[in-house]
Order: C-alpha cells, then sequence, then structure tokens
C-alpha cells in the first residue's frame, strides 16, 4: 500500500484541489508531466534516427544534436554491406515472423473455436492444461528443447524457431474469448441449415473473427520479430542469424561498433514495430468508436 | 424463433446422448454431437500436439535432466538431487538470484509507480489529439525488441560520448560510468526495464481507471472528499484487479530478464549485473553442464509458479475489499 501512496501524491498535487479550484493550472501541471514524461519516451529513438543520418566520425558529437542536420544515408549503405549480413539476418526474421504468424492464425482459431463451441469430452482439462503453460518460463524448456532440435538435426535451421512458434496457448485463449461472445444461435441456423461442423467454422464463425485473428497474427509477428533468447540459442551462424541476433553482433563487444551504422540498421529494425503501430493504433480507435456507437 | 432453438436445442442433446438409436430428429443431432465431438479433437489436434512436444515434454524432461550429469556427449548419468545441494554452495548463483530479485523489485515498485502516475495524468478530460499523442508515445518502446532499445541506451549510457552523462556534467554533477560500474550498471539495467514496460502497464491502468463508475466518484465528492480520499477510497480499490495483474506481470517479466544485459553491460562488471537467466544459459550452452543448469531453471519455473499462485490467493482477499 505504502508503494501506491507514494506514487499517487505527484498526481494529487497536480491534479488535486487546485485542479478543481481552478482548472486550469491542475492541467497544466498534469500536461507538463506527460509532456516530459513523452519526451524521455521518444527521445532515444529520434537520438538513434539523428545519428544514423550523420557521418560516423561525428555520430558522438556533443552537444547532442536532436533533430538530422544533413540528410546522409550512407550508414545504412555500410550498414547493409558490412561484415554482418544484415540484409540477409532481416530476410531470416521475415520468414520465421511471417511462417509463425501463418501458422499461428490458422491453429489457434481452430482451436480456440472448438473450446468454445464444441462439445468433446475431456474438452475443459485439455483447456487448462494449455492454460498453465503460460506459467512455463521458456528458461525452463529450453534446454530440452535445444537437444530436441539437436536429435533432429535442427540446430541453426529456421525449423527450430518455426515448428514451436506455430501453435500456442496465449492465441488460442485469445481466440476462445472472442468465440464465446458469438451468438450460439448463429452456428446453430448453420447447422440447421445443413453446413458441417468445418463449413460452419470456414464459412460462418471465422470471417466474423477477423478482427480477432488480425490482431493475433500482428502480436505473433512482432513477437517473433522482436525474439532474442531463443534464436541467440539455436543459431549459432551469421547466415542464418536473426536480425535481433545480427544488430549485437554488428555492435561487437562493449559497443565497439560503428555507432552510425548500428543506428541505421537499428532504425532499418525497428520500421516494422512502427507500421505495426501505426496500423494497431488505428484498431483501437475504431474498437473505441464502435462501442461508442452500440452505447 | 431464437427461443424456440434455445429451449429445444439442451433437451434434444440429452435424447441424443440418452438414446443413439433412437430414430429421425434425434439420432440427426447425435450424429452432430459425434461429428462436434470429432471435429472439437480434430481443431485441437495441432495445439495440442505443439503443447505436447514443445512444452509438457520439455517441462517434464527439465525436471529430468534437473537429477542427473549430462554434458551431451555422454548420456545423462542419475545423480538423484546433487544438482539442487550444489546449488547452495554456488556464489555465483546466489550474485546472480541476488541481482534478479533486485531487477524484480525495481520493476514492480518503479514500472507500476510510474504506470499509475502517467495512467492517472492522462486518464483527465484532455483533449482528444493530445491523449492519443501521450498514449502512442507511452506503448511505443514496448513493441520494439527490447534488444533495440537496449543498442540504443548503451549509446546514451557510454561514459565520456553519452548523452546521459552529458546532461548530468551540464547540471554540474559528476560523469557516471553507467555500464562498467557495480552499482550503475544495474541501475542502467533497471532503467531500461522500466522505460521500456511502463507504457503497457499504464494502459492496462488507463483502461481500469475509465471502467470507475463516475457518479461514485461524483457522489464522494459532495458528500465532501477530498481529491485524495476519492483516489484512495474508490479509485484505489476499484482498480486493483488491474494493480494485481500489473504487479505480477512485472514479476513475471523481471525474472526472466536477459538480452538487456546482454546488450548494456554483458552481466558485468564480472557478475555484479548478471541475471539469472544468464547464468543458466552460460552453464547450460557455455559449460555444457545441462543437468545443474536445468535444476536451476526448475528453481525459476517453480518461483514463476508460486508467484503466480500466490498473486491469485492474494487477490482473492484484497481486491475490492478495502
Amino acid at each position: 500500500m505504502s508503494r501506491l501512496d507514494t506514487t499517487v501524491r505527484p498526481s494529487r498535487s497536480g491534479t488535486g484541489k487546485a485542479a478543481r479550484r481552478r482548472p486550469g493550472v491542475g492541467k497544466c501541471v498534469s500536461v507538463a508531466l506527460l509532456v516530459i514524461g513523452a519526451v524521455g519516451m521518444i527521445a532515444p529513438f529520434l537520438w538513434m534516427f539523428t545519428t544514423s543520418l550523420r557521418d560516423a566520425g561525428h555520430a558522438y558529437d556533443l552537444p547532442p544534436q536532436w533533430l538530422p542536420t544533413e540528410w546522409d544515408w550512407s550508414n545504412y549503405a555500410g550498414a547493409v554491406s558490412g561484415p554482418v549480413p544484415i540484409l540477409r539476418n532481416m530476410l531470416n526474421s521475415a520468414v520465421i515472423a511471417i511462417a509463425v504468424s501463418i501458422g499461428m492464425i490458422i491453429t489457434a482459431p481452430m482451436a480456440g473455436y472448438a473450446f468454445a463451441k464444441l462439445d468433446f469430452p475431456g474438452k475443459n482439462s485439455i483447456f487448462v492444461g494449455l492454460l498453465s503453460s503460460l506459467m512455463v518460463p521458456a528458461q525452463v524448456t529450453i534446454i530440452p528443447l535445444f537437444l530436441l532440435m539437436r536429435t533432429f538435426g535442427l540446430l541453426d535451421n529456421p525449423l527450430s524457431l518455426i515448428l514451436p512458434g506455430i501453435t500456442g496457448a496465449l492465441g488460442v485463449f485469445l481466440l476462445r474469448q472472442f468465440f464465446l461472445g458469438l451468438p450460439q444461435e448463429i452456428i446453430d441456423a448453420a447447422r440447421m441449415d445443413g453446413a458441417n461442423a468445418w463449413q460452419t467454422y470456414r464459412l460462418i464463425a471465422l470471417p466474423l473473427a477477423k478482427n480477432a485473428v488480425s490482431t493475433l497474427g500482428v502480436i505473433t509477428f512482432l513477437g517473433s520479430w522482436n525474439a532474442y533468447f531463443a534464436p541467440s540459442i539455436f543459431l549459432n551462424s551469421t547466415d542464418t542469424a536473426t536480425l535481433p541476433l545480427g544488430l549485437v553482433l554488428m555492435l561487437g563487444p562493449y559497443g565497439a561498433g560503428n555507432v552510425a551504422q548500428v543506428m541505421a540498421a537499428t532504425t532499418i529494425a525497428i520500421a516494422p514495430a512502427l507500421i505495426v503501430f501505426l496500423v494497431a493504433q488505428r484498431w483501437i480507435i475504431a474498437s473505441l468508436t464502435q462501442s461508442a456507437v452500440k452505447g | 424463433m431464437t427461443t424456440t432453438t434455445e429451449t429445444q436445442s439442451p433437451a434434444a442433446r440429452q435424447q441424443g446422448a440418452a438414446g443413439p438409436g433412437a430414430p429421425g430428429r434425434t439420432s440427426r443431432l447425435s450424429a452432430v454431437k459425434r461429428q462436434d465431438a470429432l471435429t472439437g479433437y480434430a481443431f485441437t489436434a495441432p495445439t495440442i500436439i505443439g503443447f505436447v512436444i514443445f512444452v509438457l515434454g520439455p517441462l517434464i524432461a527439465a525436471f529430468y535432466l534437473s537429477l542427473t550429469k549430462y554434458n551431451i556427449l555422454t548420456a545423462p548419468k542419475f545423480v538423484g538431487f546433487d544438482n539442487y545441494v550444489r546449488m547452495f554452495r554456488d556464489e555465483r548463483l546466489a550474485t546472480t538470484y541476488g541481482n534478479t530479485v533486485l531487477y524484480v523489485g525495481a520493476a514492480v515498485v518503479l514500472i507500476n509507480a510510474f504506470a499509475l502516475l502517467f495512467a492517472v495524468l492522462i486518464n483527465q478530460r484532455l483533449p482528444k489529439g493530445l491523449t492519443y499523442v501521450f498514449r502512442s508515445a507511452y506503448f511505443f518502446p514496448y513493441l520494439v525488441a527490447l534488444v533495440y532499445v537496449s543498442i540504443i541506451w548503451q549509446a546514451l549510457f557510454q561514459k565520456d560520448t553519452g548523452i546521459m552523462n552529458y546532461y548530468i556534467a551540464g547540471l554540474g554533477g559528476e560523469k557516471i560510468d553507467w555500464l562498467n560500474s557495480p552499482e550503475f550498471s544495474k541501475l542502467s539495467v533497471i532503467i531500461v526495464d522500466t522505460w521500456r514496460n511502463v507504457g503497457f502497464s499504464m494502459l492496462i491502468f488507463v483502461a481500469a481507471l475509465q471502467e470507475v463508475p463516475k457518479d461514485m466518484v461524483e457522489a464522494a465528492r459532495m458528500d465532501g472528499a477530498n481529491e485524495w480520499q476519492v483516489f484512495r477510497r474508490i479509485v484505489v480499490p476499484m482498480i486493483s484487479q488491474a494493480t494485481f495483474f500489473n504487479i505480477t506481470i512485472t514479476i513475471i517479466g523481471a525474472f526472466q530478464i536477459y538480452e538487456s544485459i546482454i546488450v548494456l553491460t554483458r552481466g558485468g562488471p564480472g557478475d555484479a549485473s548478471r541475471s539469472v537467466v544468464m547464468y543458466i544459459a552460460e552453464v547450460a550452452f557455455n559449460k555444457f553442464d545441462m543437468g545443474y543448469a536445468s535444476a536451476i531453471a526448475v528453481t525459476l519455473f517453480i518461483i514463476i509458479m508460486l508467484v503466480t499462485l500466490l498473486q491469485f490467493r492474494l487477490r482473492k482477499s484484497w481486491v475490492n475489499n478495502e
């Protein structure tokens, strides 16, 4: 409790009595605090981008330049033609992330639908078992998985990351939640019209889950694109490395790499997250307006 | 139309289960039921197979390996609880677990404190565009790989060339050896962890704050409660579900902290900033002491499981019960 007390005191002075007496002041203080926080969140990315456009010799010039003074893209060319095959690494990351996402948006909605809308013996215990796997940290299973991949000759092979990634409890849970909210009458009506279970799923239920499936696809893609732990253990050559591994290699021990090029490569690496972010924000707004309309 | 379906179908289904041989409509329904069950198994099969091969099997194997001595060249040799006994004498394990517990404590306090502060501020009636911009800014680092943000931060943390020290020196402070001193290397890891995760927890708090009934708050104000009392007596209890969720995920996340340390400090100086997961990876994949590494991993699993279960336990007595 004391934790919450300390947390809240600043907001009290910002939004508390002062805010009620004179609404303007409290709000100004809170906006100021929020601006400081937001600047802290964005500044490192801004520095990354600015540095990526600088001549390598001036990358560490102080005082720091926050806005690009020149638009020199040569670090990007340097980054992709350096000793670490960044483009190759990016392709590896993309192949794995796309394969994993496609697998997940096929397997998770099917299982989620089954757990939500179909009756079969053992359903609940299977679901509980699956859910409890969310409590298992990757660090516990990594050693047996490493041995498994080694036995099947999959080390240093993208399949070692794709195969474990195409199914997962989180996706099943998300889609089950969605399908539970789907009115049973829709399913029953399709069955009455003579659709079999597969047709009911494929033609009726799945199209309605479009948004939930897209969200799952995006989350899965990003999770795979950002992954470091398992790739760092299963992959051990620069040609099979994913982009996060490639960037760490490029940085070198103790940050000795060419910092302007590293920042150029990092900028490229962050681009998908930025795109996803812009798209996902739009969905958030859409779902907000939708619920507002429903009232 | 709907009501007839609703009232009929459970009864009809029961009939179908009772008499599979019954004629007409009933047998059609029992066929549907059988088809449903088969479809259910078929639909869940890929997920179940993946779960058995990639989660359940490895989990059981980890428990087994933790009772063996195994260097991957010769077959595992059963040694009972030797690996677990060995942990008590392992000073490096004590250090790395100590660091990890510090990261967990810092994450729980700092991430949630800042997340709640920003959530409360953002939840006021601000212009819509402004709310959108703030929410986006705070959430964005969470979407970027921890490796990438750590790469940026290690440049900012450089002692002589980094921006952090430039501004600290500008304010009249001493230059700090962020990445290579025993104390500050830990602090760097904590700063990056807090900075990256605060946005996600904030969104959870914002969602919870929006669920707090406005009329309840208004009624309390009418009764003369000041803002602090409103917050303490109404808002905090109402959002305790979100608080518990956030505390749990920050604990679990911080126990698994790994790649930010690899990029920032490589665990150093010495083991000063090394986390237990880094130590597990080192023992397993550099020293190939698979049995011992598995035993450490099992302790991590048990801790994370206990934390999760404890949170659920406490939640019952805590939530909405102030």
